[in-house]
């Protein structure tokens, strides 16, 4: 796939004036690029300026210092009249949202409304995205009656309706109960089907980043550290507040398919394969717990585990009681967590040759 | 003196309930004056007031600070503004408008535009911030979101336009001023009091007196129960 550029962002600040002279830095000297029909997620504690970012690209607040460039077009300097035309590019899902004091359906068509459509025109669409979010039979309704979930529902099809080149999507899984979270998912895997639309998402769950995410970036104060596919963030944080915040997974990108014959469902990461309990086929995230893979000396005879895998110690890190290995196996990194008893027991060192093994049932698939 | 109070309830209710005509013709000059002056107001006041809730821009606090100051502007001083700008030998002499209702309903008008803008102002300060960037989001330009913040404050703008009318059909210096309290054309419910009073006609007074308590307290109690309802 060719990737083209969709969005620049250059050397962007927000101070907030305080006390007249002293600033609050809330975001300084931001860099990145976002790709169209790309997932990008900013993931970060909360306080790091991720909302703030998002409101600037969605262009609800102006940048102190910097550019965004969108097909060539700076959108951090426009007229009135060409803002509105721009913003209308984006749609912009807050974390708590609010709605309009109108009926269910007048708030899902509102977007549709300003643009200039006609009643006949969206009504079958409006219907429809009421359906797709089970909202049906509220349409009337007064939507600031509902409950947050639902209201939540009403702001997804509000922003889905519209059909924006960019999604802008602020910790919308943050406070939502499991049903929910299940459609939110169902509608960022609609959104990404479509390849043409982008979708700039922030979180501060590392789960969740790794679900959606085709590149995350890290937000910390105000900064970002790093910028990454999903597995080189977490096998390879650049600095501790990155390896802390994402809880330091083993992730792995890879097709599963499930062997007829056995029953099993194998993934292929480059060259090496995996066998998974789960039953999800296609393009799969392979999740890992460090803590989940044994380490042993010798091959393994008359295991239990379907995977085991023949490897080299990259690199050991002494954490008190425990210690985290990096074990290559082919082409993969794997991180590992032991405890110092074992590893003194198993006499490891870096550039060990050793075994690790671990069940189909504790591969997680994303 | 007592009897004159006795005396003056009863020929006060007789009036009333007998429909004398000069009392409804003040009624009816009272209403016109106050009713076509907020209502003017209310047209120039609403897009001034929502255009600074709305907007940031060098100056807003003056601005605000003005307004505030308007709000409270005493009557009779616009009356004697007013007068001074109509009579012959003002800028605006030629026109004759002086001791007619136009120039009532200029005085009022004048006075009722920073009390509708304020409140304007502030009904649309007052909206969640997260409900007008929802609605930027969604993609309205500034006159839809404009109505949109309109739409959500009515309440809010409702409220301003009773405190405005109650205000004018209760004022007395500046319609007096400028209006001269010609008996059948600019004599009013308070003109009128003060006439009346004067002359010692009790009835006549009290009865109008009754009629514009009853007004205030109509116009309180849709306040109220606009300000109670919850939506």
């Amino acid at each position: 796939m060719i990737k083209i550029t969709l969005l620049e962002i250059k050397n962007l600040s927000k101070y907030y004036p305080k006390n007249d002279k002293l600033a609050v830095k809330v975001l300084s000297d931001i860099k990145f690029s976002v790709n169209k029909g790309e997932c990008f997620v900013i993931i970060g504690p909360n306080g790091s300026g991720k909302t703030t970012l998002l409101r600037i690209l969605g262009l609800l607040e102006q940048p102190t210092a910097g550019k965004i460039i969108f097909n060539d077009k700076d959108l951090t300097h426009l007229s009135r009249k060409d803002i509105v035309q721009y913003r209308r590019k984006f749609s912009f899902v807050r974390q708590k949202p609010v709605v309009r004091n109108t009926t269910v359906f007048k708030n899902i068509a509102y977007g549709l409304k300003v643009r200039g459509m006609k009643p006949e025109d969206y009504i079958a669409t409006v219907k429809e995205t009421i359906k797709f979010v089970g909202l049906e039979g509220f349409e009337n309704e007064n939507a600031r009656s509902l409950s947050g979930g639902e209201i939540q529902r009403v702001a997804i099809a509000m922003n889905f309706v519209i059909n924006p080149d960019i999604y802008l999507l602020d910790e919308v899984s943050a406070n939502l109960d499991p049903m929910n979270v299940k459609l939110l998912e169902e509608f960022i895997l609609k959104i990404k089907q479509d390849k043409t639309k982008t979708i700039i998402m922030s979180t501060h769950d590392p789960l969740e980043a790794i679900k959606y995410a085709d590149r995350i970036a890290v937000l910390n104060n105000g900064q970002i550290t790093q910028i990454g596919s999903p597995n080189e963030i977490f096998t390879t944080p650049k600095d501790e507040f990155t390896a802390l915040f994402v809880g330091y997974e083993n992730i792995f990108h890879g097709i599963a398919s499930i062997d007829k014959s056995t029953g099993l469902n194998l993934i292929k990461i480059n060259n090496l394969t995996i066998t998974a309990s789960s039953q999800i086929e296609g393009e799969v995230k392979v999740c890992l717990r460090p803590e989940s893979i044994g380490v042993v000396k010798d091959p393994p005879k008359n295991t239990s585990y379907r995977n085991t895998f023949k490897g080299i110690i990259e690199n050991i890190r002494d954490l008190g009681n425990i210690c985290h290995l990096i074990v290559r196996c082919n082409s993969e990194k794997f991180l590992i967590t032991i405890t110092q008893l074992s590893r003194r027991n198993l006499g490891l060192s870096i550039n060990s040759e050793v075994f690790i093994n671990f069940k189909a049932t504790d591969v997680k698939l994303l | 003196m007592s009897n004159d109070i006795i005396d003056g309830i009863i020929e006060a209710f007789s009036l009333m309930f007998t429909f004398d005509q000069e009392i409804w013709g003040v009624i009816f000059v009272s209403f016109r004056v106050s009713l076509m002056s907020t209502f003017l107001a209310t047209i120039v006041a609403l897009p001034i007031g929502s255009f600074i809730g709305l907007r940031e821009f060098r100056g807003k606090k003056g601005v605000s600070n003005l307004i505030n100051t308007f709000m409270g502007f005493p009557p009779v001083v616009m009356g004697l503004i007013v007068f001074l700008l109509l009579s012959r030998s003002g800028p605006f002499g030629s026109l004759g408008l002086l001791y007619s209702t136009t120039a009532m309903i200029l005085a009022q008008f004048l006075l009722a535009v920073p009390i509708i803008t304020g409140t304007t102002k502030a009904a649309i300060e007052s909206i969640d911030p997260s409900i007008k960037e929802t609605v930027l989001s969604l993609g309205a330009n500034e006159r839809q979101l404009w109505w949109e913040l309109i739409k959500d404050s009515k309440k809010s703008i409702i409220a301003g336009f009773l405190v405005a009318f109650g205000q004018a059909i209760s004022e007395v210096g500046a319609v007096m001023i400028v209006g001269g309290n010609i008996r059948w054309d600019t004599r009013t419910f308070t003109t009128s009091i003060v006439l009346q009073t004067r002359m010692g006609e009790f009835g006549m007074a009290i009865a109008l007196g009754v009629i514009l308590i009853s007004i205030s307290f109509i116009v309180n109690y849709g306040l109220t129960r606009l300000q109670a309802r919850g939506d």
